[in-house]
Protein backbone atom coordinates (compact mmCIF):
# COMPACT_ATOMS: atom_id res chain seq x y z
CA UNK A 1 0.00 0.00 0.00
CA UNK A 2 2.72 2.37 0.99
CA UNK A 3 4.62 1.38 -2.09
CA UNK A 4 1.51 1.95 -4.25
CA UNK A 5 1.07 5.37 -2.68
CA UNK A 6 4.68 6.18 -3.24
CA UNK A 7 4.41 5.00 -6.78
CA UNK A 8 1.25 7.08 -7.33
CA UNK A 9 2.98 10.09 -5.97
CA UNK A 10 5.97 9.42 -8.17
CA UNK A 11 3.73 9.02 -11.27
CA UNK A 12 2.03 12.29 -10.46
CA UNK A 13 5.41 13.95 -10.13
CA UNK A 14 6.49 12.29 -13.39
CA UNK A 15 3.29 13.54 -15.07
CA UNK A 16 4.00 17.02 -13.91
CA UNK A 17 7.53 16.77 -15.23
CA UNK A 18 6.24 15.44 -18.55
CA UNK A 19 3.94 18.43 -18.83
CA UNK A 20 6.86 20.71 -18.17
CA UNK A 21 8.85 18.79 -20.76
CA UNK A 22 6.01 19.08 -23.27
CA UNK A 23 5.96 22.81 -22.77
CA UNK A 24 9.72 22.88 -23.20
CA UNK A 25 9.62 20.93 -26.49
CA UNK A 26 6.67 22.84 -27.88
CA UNK A 27 3.95 20.22 -27.66
CA UNK A 28 1.24 22.87 -27.67
CA UNK A 29 -2.41 22.17 -28.44
CA UNK A 30 -2.76 24.93 -31.00
CA UNK A 31 -0.81 24.26 -34.23
CA UNK A 32 1.48 27.03 -35.41
CA UNK A 33 0.32 29.37 -38.16
CA UNK A 34 2.75 27.83 -40.69
CA UNK A 35 1.20 24.43 -40.17
CA UNK A 36 -2.31 25.78 -40.60
CA UNK A 37 -1.23 27.56 -43.77
CA UNK A 38 0.38 24.38 -45.09
CA UNK A 39 -2.78 22.40 -44.36
CA UNK A 40 -4.90 24.94 -46.24
CA UNK A 41 -2.44 24.93 -49.15
CA UNK A 42 -2.55 21.13 -49.40
CA UNK A 43 -6.36 21.14 -49.23
CA UNK A 44 -6.54 23.78 -51.96
CA UNK A 45 -4.13 21.83 -54.12
CA UNK A 46 -6.17 18.65 -53.70
CA UNK A 47 -9.19 20.43 -55.13
CA UNK A 48 -7.38 22.06 -58.06
CA UNK A 49 -5.13 21.28 -60.98
CA UNK A 50 -2.18 19.71 -59.17
CA UNK A 51 -4.44 16.78 -58.26
CA UNK A 52 -4.91 15.97 -61.93
CA UNK A 53 -1.74 17.31 -63.52
CA UNK A 54 0.93 16.80 -60.86
CA UNK A 55 -0.22 13.92 -58.61
CA UNK A 56 3.33 12.83 -57.71
CA UNK A 57 4.35 16.30 -56.60
CA UNK A 58 1.08 16.71 -54.71
CA UNK A 59 1.73 13.41 -53.01
CA UNK A 60 5.17 14.68 -51.99
CA UNK A 61 3.47 17.74 -50.51
CA UNK A 62 1.00 15.56 -48.63
CA UNK A 63 3.83 13.46 -47.25
CA UNK A 64 5.67 16.60 -46.17
CA UNK A 65 2.51 17.82 -44.45
CA UNK A 66 2.07 14.44 -42.77
CA UNK A 67 5.62 14.71 -41.53
CA UNK A 68 4.87 18.15 -40.10
CA UNK A 69 1.64 16.90 -38.57
CA UNK A 70 3.50 13.97 -37.00
CA UNK A 71 6.09 16.35 -35.66
CA UNK A 72 3.28 18.43 -34.21
CA UNK A 73 1.59 15.39 -32.75
CA UNK A 74 4.89 14.20 -31.37
CA UNK A 75 5.30 17.53 -29.77
CA UNK A 76 8.46 18.42 -31.64
CA UNK A 77 10.04 21.79 -31.29
CA UNK A 78 7.94 24.57 -32.76
CA UNK A 79 10.78 25.61 -35.04
CA UNK A 80 10.98 22.09 -36.45
CA UNK A 81 7.21 22.05 -36.99
CA UNK A 82 7.51 25.44 -38.68
CA UNK A 83 10.36 24.18 -40.87
CA UNK A 84 8.44 21.09 -41.85
CA UNK A 85 5.28 23.13 -42.47
CA UNK A 86 7.36 25.52 -44.59
CA UNK A 87 8.70 22.57 -46.54
CA UNK A 88 5.17 21.18 -47.02
CA UNK A 89 3.92 24.56 -48.20
CA UNK A 90 6.82 24.90 -50.62
CA UNK A 91 6.15 21.43 -51.94
CA UNK A 92 2.55 22.46 -52.54
CA UNK A 93 3.91 25.44 -54.49
CA UNK A 94 6.17 23.03 -56.39
CA UNK A 95 3.16 20.83 -57.18
CA UNK A 96 1.24 23.87 -58.42
CA UNK A 97 4.18 24.93 -60.55
CA UNK A 98 4.54 21.35 -61.81
CA UNK A 99 0.83 21.34 -62.68
CA UNK A 100 1.27 24.62 -64.49
CA UNK A 101 4.28 23.20 -66.26
CA UNK A 102 2.26 20.17 -67.31
CA UNK A 103 -0.59 22.39 -68.48
CA UNK A 104 1.87 24.51 -70.44
CA UNK A 105 3.39 21.34 -71.91
CA UNK A 106 -0.01 20.12 -72.96
CA UNK A 107 -0.85 23.54 -74.36
CA UNK A 108 2.45 23.59 -76.25
CA UNK A 109 1.77 20.10 -77.51
CA UNK A 110 -1.71 21.08 -78.64
CA UNK A 111 -0.31 24.24 -80.18
CA UNK A 112 2.25 22.07 -81.90
CA UNK A 113 -0.52 19.95 -83.35
CA UNK A 114 -2.46 23.09 -84.26
CA UNK A 115 0.69 24.50 -85.82
CA UNK A 116 1.16 21.32 -87.83
CA UNK A 117 -2.48 21.49 -88.90
CA UNK A 118 -2.13 25.16 -89.76
CA UNK A 119 1.07 24.42 -91.68
CA UNK A 120 -0.69 21.63 -93.52
CA UNK A 121 -3.57 23.99 -94.24
CA UNK A 122 -1.15 26.72 -95.31
CA UNK A 123 0.70 24.22 -97.49
CA UNK A 124 -2.56 22.98 -98.98
CA UNK A 125 -3.69 26.55 -99.53
CA UNK A 126 -0.37 27.51 -101.09
CA UNK A 127 -0.47 24.37 -103.21
CA UNK A 128 -3.99 25.17 -104.32
CA UNK A 129 -2.99 28.74 -105.05
CA UNK A 130 0.05 27.51 -106.91
CA UNK A 131 -2.15 25.15 -108.88
CA UNK A 132 -4.49 27.98 -109.76
CA UNK A 133 -1.59 30.21 -110.73
CA UNK A 134 -0.08 27.44 -112.83
CA UNK A 135 -3.42 26.82 -114.50
CA UNK A 136 -3.82 30.54 -115.16
CA UNK A 137 -0.29 30.74 -116.55
CA UNK A 138 -0.87 27.68 -118.71
CA UNK A 139 -4.11 29.19 -119.99
CA UNK A 140 -2.33 32.49 -120.67
CA UNK A 141 0.39 30.62 -122.50
CA UNK A 142 -2.15 28.65 -124.51
CA UNK A 143 -3.97 31.87 -125.34
CA UNK A 144 -0.69 33.54 -126.31
CA UNK A 145 0.12 30.55 -128.51
CA UNK A 146 -3.32 30.66 -130.05
CA UNK A 147 -2.98 34.41 -130.62
CA UNK A 148 0.47 33.91 -132.10
CA UNK A 149 -0.84 31.15 -134.37
CA UNK A 150 -3.76 33.32 -135.37
CA UNK A 151 -1.47 36.27 -136.02
CA UNK A 152 0.81 34.01 -138.04
CA UNK A 153 -2.12 32.64 -139.97
CA UNK A 154 -3.46 36.15 -140.63
CA UNK A 155 0.00 37.33 -141.66
CA UNK A 156 0.36 34.39 -144.03
CA UNK A 157 -3.12 35.03 -145.38
CA UNK A 158 -2.33 38.71 -145.78
CA UNK A 159 0.91 37.82 -147.51
CA UNK A 160 -0.91 35.45 -149.84
CA UNK A 161 -3.57 38.08 -150.45
CA UNK A 162 -0.93 40.73 -151.14
CA UNK A 163 0.97 38.41 -153.42
CA UNK A 164 -2.23 37.53 -155.23
CA UNK A 165 -3.11 41.22 -155.44
CA UNK A 166 0.39 41.99 -156.60
CA UNK A 167 0.19 39.25 -159.17
CA UNK A 168 -3.26 40.38 -160.18
CA UNK A 169 -2.07 43.95 -160.25
CA UNK A 170 0.86 42.99 -162.39
CA UNK A 171 -1.40 41.08 -164.70
CA UNK A 172 -3.83 43.98 -164.71
CA UNK A 173 -1.03 46.42 -165.42
CA UNK A 174 0.19 44.18 -168.20
CA UNK A 175 -3.34 43.79 -169.49
CA UNK A 176 -4.01 47.52 -169.30
CA UNK A 177 -0.66 48.24 -170.85
CA UNK A 178 -1.39 45.78 -173.58
CA UNK A 179 -4.86 47.22 -173.94
CA UNK A 180 -3.42 50.72 -174.06
CA UNK A 181 -0.88 49.65 -176.57
CA UNK A 182 -3.61 47.95 -178.54
CA UNK A 183 -5.82 50.99 -178.26
CA UNK A 184 -2.92 53.24 -179.09
CA UNK A 185 -2.17 51.11 -182.11
CA UNK A 186 -5.84 51.09 -182.99
CA UNK A 187 -6.00 54.80 -182.52
CA UNK A 188 -2.91 55.32 -184.61
CA UNK A 189 -4.39 53.00 -187.17
CA UNK A 190 -7.73 54.76 -186.95
CA UNK A 191 -6.02 58.11 -187.19
CA UNK A 192 -4.07 56.88 -190.16
CA UNK A 193 -7.21 55.47 -191.58
CA UNK A 194 -9.07 58.68 -190.86
CA UNK A 195 -6.22 60.70 -192.26
CA UNK A 196 -6.18 58.52 -195.31
CA UNK A 197 -9.96 58.77 -195.61
CA UNK A 198 -9.79 62.50 -195.20
CA UNK A 199 -7.00 62.65 -197.72
CA UNK A 200 -9.05 60.64 -200.18
CA UNK A 201 -12.07 62.80 -199.36
CA UNK A 202 -10.02 65.90 -199.96
CA UNK A 203 -9.52 64.71 -203.51
CA UNK A 204 -13.25 64.57 -204.20
CA UNK A 205 -14.64 67.16 -201.79
CA UNK A 206 -13.75 70.09 -199.69
CA UNK A 207 -13.01 69.04 -196.10
CA UNK A 208 -12.92 71.63 -193.39
CA UNK A 209 -12.63 71.45 -189.59
CA UNK A 210 -15.22 73.76 -188.09
CA UNK A 211 -16.68 74.36 -184.66
CA UNK A 212 -19.73 72.19 -185.45
CA UNK A 213 -17.48 69.33 -186.62
CA UNK A 214 -15.71 68.16 -189.77
CA UNK A 215 -17.59 69.57 -192.72
CA UNK A 216 -17.38 67.74 -196.06
CA UNK A 217 -18.73 69.93 -198.79
CA UNK A 218 -19.84 68.37 -202.06
CA UNK A 219 -20.75 70.62 -204.95
CA UNK A 220 -24.37 70.33 -205.98
CA UNK A 221 -23.48 70.32 -209.68
CA UNK A 222 -21.50 67.14 -209.19
CA UNK A 223 -24.34 65.36 -207.41
CA UNK A 224 -27.54 66.55 -209.00
CA UNK A 225 -28.84 67.96 -212.24
CA UNK A 226 -30.39 71.44 -211.97
CA UNK A 227 -33.71 71.39 -210.11
CA UNK A 228 -33.43 67.58 -209.58
CA UNK A 229 -32.86 65.60 -206.45
CA UNK A 230 -31.88 62.30 -208.06
CA UNK A 231 -28.20 61.50 -207.71
CA UNK A 232 -26.10 61.59 -210.84
CA UNK A 233 -24.16 58.43 -211.71
CA UNK A 234 -20.90 60.16 -210.96
CA UNK A 235 -22.32 61.16 -207.60
CA UNK A 236 -22.70 57.52 -206.65
CA UNK A 237 -18.98 56.83 -206.92
CA UNK A 238 -18.11 59.97 -204.99
CA UNK A 239 -20.58 59.20 -202.24
CA UNK A 240 -19.22 55.67 -202.13
CA UNK A 241 -15.82 57.16 -201.42
CA UNK A 242 -17.37 59.39 -198.73
CA UNK A 243 -19.15 56.40 -197.21
CA UNK A 244 -15.94 54.39 -197.25
CA UNK A 245 -14.09 57.23 -195.56
CA UNK A 246 -16.73 57.71 -192.88
CA UNK A 247 -17.44 54.08 -192.22
CA UNK A 248 -15.84 52.60 -189.10
CA UNK A 249 -14.39 55.93 -188.02
CA UNK A 250 -16.28 56.06 -184.74
CA UNK A 251 -18.24 59.18 -185.49
CA UNK A 252 -21.25 59.62 -183.27
CA UNK A 253 -23.43 61.74 -185.51
CA UNK A 254 -23.57 62.63 -189.20
CA UNK A 255 -25.80 65.40 -190.45
CA UNK A 256 -26.43 65.72 -194.18
CA UNK A 257 -27.40 69.29 -195.03
CA UNK A 258 -28.85 70.31 -198.34
CA UNK A 259 -28.29 73.89 -199.61
CA UNK A 260 -29.52 75.71 -202.76
CA UNK A 261 -28.84 79.08 -204.38
CA UNK A 262 -31.38 81.88 -204.09
CA UNK A 263 -32.98 81.48 -207.46
CA UNK A 264 -36.53 80.16 -207.50
CA UNK A 265 -39.16 80.01 -204.81
CA UNK A 266 -37.72 79.55 -201.33
CA UNK A 267 -40.21 76.83 -200.44
CA UNK A 268 -39.25 74.92 -203.56
CA UNK A 269 -35.60 75.31 -202.70
CA UNK A 270 -36.28 74.20 -199.11
CA UNK A 271 -38.00 71.05 -200.31
CA UNK A 272 -35.36 70.42 -202.94
CA UNK A 273 -32.53 70.82 -200.50
CA UNK A 274 -34.19 68.39 -198.08
CA UNK A 275 -34.84 65.83 -200.76
CA UNK A 276 -31.24 66.09 -201.96
CA UNK A 277 -30.02 65.67 -198.39
CA UNK A 278 -32.30 62.67 -197.91
CA UNK A 279 -31.02 61.17 -201.14
CA UNK A 280 -27.44 61.51 -199.98
CA UNK A 281 -28.38 60.10 -196.59
CA UNK A 282 -30.06 57.11 -198.16
CA UNK A 283 -27.07 56.41 -200.33
CA UNK A 284 -24.69 56.57 -197.39
CA UNK A 285 -26.99 54.20 -195.42
CA UNK A 286 -26.97 51.85 -198.36
CA UNK A 287 -23.17 51.90 -198.14
CA UNK A 288 -22.98 50.85 -194.55
CA UNK A 289 -23.36 54.03 -192.49
CA UNK A 290 -25.58 53.36 -189.51
CA UNK A 291 -29.07 54.72 -190.03
CA UNK A 292 -29.45 55.88 -186.48
CA UNK A 293 -26.35 58.03 -186.71
CA UNK A 294 -27.25 59.91 -189.80
CA UNK A 295 -29.89 62.62 -190.31
CA UNK A 296 -30.82 64.87 -193.20
CA UNK A 297 -31.90 68.52 -193.18
CA UNK A 298 -32.73 70.99 -195.94
CA UNK A 299 -31.70 74.58 -195.46
CA UNK A 300 -32.63 75.87 -198.88
CA UNK A 301 -30.90 79.15 -199.71
CA UNK A 302 -30.74 80.36 -196.13
CA UNK A 303 -27.08 79.51 -195.51
CA UNK A 304 -25.14 80.70 -198.53
CA UNK A 305 -21.38 80.53 -198.51
CA UNK A 306 -20.98 82.84 -201.54
CA UNK A 307 -22.73 85.65 -203.46
CA UNK A 308 -25.80 84.49 -205.35
CA UNK A 309 -25.32 87.28 -207.93
CA UNK A 310 -22.61 85.48 -209.84
CA UNK A 311 -22.75 82.16 -211.55
CA UNK A 312 -19.75 80.93 -209.60
CA UNK A 313 -21.25 82.12 -206.35
CA UNK A 314 -24.52 80.37 -206.98
CA UNK A 315 -22.64 77.21 -208.01
CA UNK A 316 -20.82 77.26 -204.66
CA UNK A 317 -24.04 77.78 -202.76
CA UNK A 318 -25.63 74.73 -204.38
CA UNK A 319 -24.04 72.11 -202.33
CA UNK A 320 -24.45 69.27 -199.87
CA UNK A 321 -22.56 69.47 -196.59
CA UNK A 322 -21.94 66.38 -194.54
CA UNK A 323 -21.24 67.45 -190.95
CA UNK A 324 -19.48 64.76 -189.06
CA UNK A 325 -19.32 64.99 -185.23
CA UNK B 1 17.01 8.72 -7.08
CA UNK B 2 14.51 7.44 -9.59
CA UNK B 3 13.16 10.97 -9.98
CA UNK B 4 16.61 12.24 -10.71
CA UNK B 5 17.13 9.53 -13.33
CA UNK B 6 13.89 10.43 -15.11
CA UNK B 7 14.79 14.11 -15.11
CA UNK B 8 18.13 13.23 -16.63
CA UNK B 9 16.44 11.20 -19.36
CA UNK B 10 14.15 14.11 -20.24
CA UNK B 11 17.02 16.55 -20.16
CA UNK B 12 19.01 14.34 -22.45
CA UNK B 13 15.99 14.11 -24.74
CA UNK B 14 15.63 17.87 -24.83
CA UNK B 15 19.28 18.62 -25.49
CA UNK B 16 20.09 15.65 -27.73
CA UNK B 17 20.31 17.82 -30.93
CA UNK B 18 23.95 18.61 -30.71
CA UNK B 19 24.86 15.01 -31.24
CA UNK B 20 23.53 14.68 -34.84
CA UNK B 21 25.88 14.01 -37.73
CA UNK B 22 26.88 16.78 -40.14
CA UNK B 23 24.27 16.78 -43.00
CA UNK B 24 26.78 16.65 -45.84
CA UNK B 25 24.37 15.01 -48.26
CA UNK B 26 21.64 17.58 -47.66
CA UNK B 27 24.14 20.40 -48.02
CA UNK B 28 25.41 19.03 -51.33
CA UNK B 29 21.89 18.33 -52.55
CA UNK B 30 20.67 21.83 -51.66
CA UNK B 31 23.64 23.46 -53.39
CA UNK B 32 23.12 21.29 -56.49
CA UNK B 33 19.43 22.16 -56.55
CA UNK B 34 20.26 25.86 -56.31
CA UNK B 35 22.77 25.62 -59.16
CA UNK B 36 20.22 23.75 -61.27
CA UNK B 37 17.69 26.52 -60.63
CA UNK B 38 20.25 29.15 -61.58
CA UNK B 39 21.20 27.30 -64.77
CA UNK B 40 17.51 26.95 -65.65
CA UNK B 41 17.20 30.75 -65.52
CA UNK B 42 15.32 31.11 -62.25
CA UNK B 43 17.10 34.39 -61.36
CA UNK B 44 15.54 35.99 -64.44
CA UNK B 45 12.06 35.80 -62.91
CA UNK B 46 11.23 37.77 -59.73
CA UNK B 47 9.59 34.80 -57.99
CA UNK B 48 12.38 32.46 -59.05
CA UNK B 49 15.02 34.98 -58.03
CA UNK B 50 13.41 35.30 -54.59
CA UNK B 51 13.42 31.52 -54.15
CA UNK B 52 17.03 31.26 -55.23
CA UNK B 53 17.92 34.01 -52.78
CA UNK B 54 16.07 32.25 -49.98
CA UNK B 55 17.80 29.00 -50.80
CA UNK B 56 21.18 30.72 -50.80
CA UNK B 57 20.50 32.39 -47.51
CA UNK B 58 19.32 29.10 -45.99
CA UNK B 59 22.42 27.28 -47.22
CA UNK B 60 24.63 29.99 -45.73
CA UNK B 61 22.67 29.79 -42.47
CA UNK B 62 23.00 25.99 -42.45
CA UNK B 63 26.75 26.20 -42.99
CA UNK B 64 26.99 28.55 -40.06
CA UNK B 65 24.93 26.17 -37.92
CA UNK B 66 27.15 23.27 -38.96
CA UNK B 67 30.18 25.24 -37.84
CA UNK B 68 28.46 25.76 -34.54
CA UNK B 69 27.83 22.01 -34.37
CA UNK B 70 24.05 22.58 -34.63
CA UNK B 71 23.78 19.80 -37.19
CA UNK B 72 20.19 18.78 -36.58
CA UNK B 73 18.97 22.36 -36.95
CA UNK B 74 21.18 22.75 -40.01
CA UNK B 75 19.54 19.66 -41.48
CA UNK B 76 16.08 21.26 -41.32
CA UNK B 77 17.38 24.55 -42.67
CA UNK B 78 18.95 22.69 -45.59
CA UNK B 79 15.66 20.97 -46.28
CA UNK B 80 14.11 24.41 -46.50
CA UNK B 81 16.91 25.49 -48.84
CA UNK B 82 16.29 22.37 -50.91
CA UNK B 83 12.56 23.06 -51.42
CA UNK B 84 13.19 26.73 -52.16
CA UNK B 85 15.71 25.76 -54.83
CA UNK B 86 13.40 23.09 -56.24
CA UNK B 87 10.54 25.59 -56.33
CA UNK B 88 12.79 28.08 -58.13
CA UNK B 89 13.70 25.39 -60.66
CA UNK B 90 10.01 24.43 -61.12
CA UNK B 91 9.07 28.07 -61.64
CA UNK B 92 11.85 28.53 -64.19
CA UNK B 93 10.79 25.40 -66.08
CA UNK B 94 7.16 26.51 -65.96
CA UNK B 95 8.10 29.94 -67.25
CA UNK B 96 10.17 28.49 -70.08
CA UNK B 97 7.42 26.10 -71.09
CA UNK B 98 4.82 28.85 -70.96
CA UNK B 99 6.96 30.93 -73.25
CA UNK B 100 7.26 28.04 -75.68
CA UNK B 101 3.50 27.43 -75.56
CA UNK B 102 2.79 31.11 -76.19
CA UNK B 103 5.27 31.16 -79.06
CA UNK B 104 3.60 28.13 -80.58
CA UNK B 105 0.19 29.77 -80.20
CA UNK B 106 1.47 32.93 -81.86
CA UNK B 107 2.88 30.86 -84.69
CA UNK B 108 -0.47 29.07 -85.08
CA UNK B 109 -2.33 32.39 -85.15
CA UNK B 110 0.12 33.75 -87.77
CA UNK B 111 -0.25 30.66 -89.94
CA UNK B 112 -4.03 30.77 -89.66
CA UNK B 113 -3.99 34.45 -90.60
CA UNK B 114 -1.80 33.65 -93.69
CA UNK B 115 -4.19 30.89 -94.70
CA UNK B 116 -7.18 33.19 -94.22
CA UNK B 117 -5.67 35.81 -96.62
Amino acid sequence: MIRFTTLSQEWRKLGGLASVACLLIGCAGVPPQQLRTARAAVNDAKASTPAQLAPVELDNAKQALARAELAFEDGEEEQIIKDLAYIAERKVAISISAANLEAAKRSAKQSGRDRDDARDAAYASAKQQLGKTQDALAEQQRKAERDADEAKRLAAEEKRRLEAAKKKGKAEVARVKKQLEKEQLARIAAEKKAAAAMASLAQIAKVKEEKRGVVITLSGSVLFATGQHKLLPIANSRLDSVAKALKDQGFTKIIVEGHTDSRGAPSTNEALSLKRAQGVRQHLISRGILKAKITAVGHGPRRPIAENKTTEGRANNRRVEIVVK
Amino acid sequence: MRFASCLLVVAIGVTACGGAAVPHDKLSSAKAAMRAAEVAGAPNDPQGALRVKKAGEAIAHAEKLIKEDENERASYVLERAQVDAELALALAQELTMRGEAEEAQREVAKLKAEVAQ
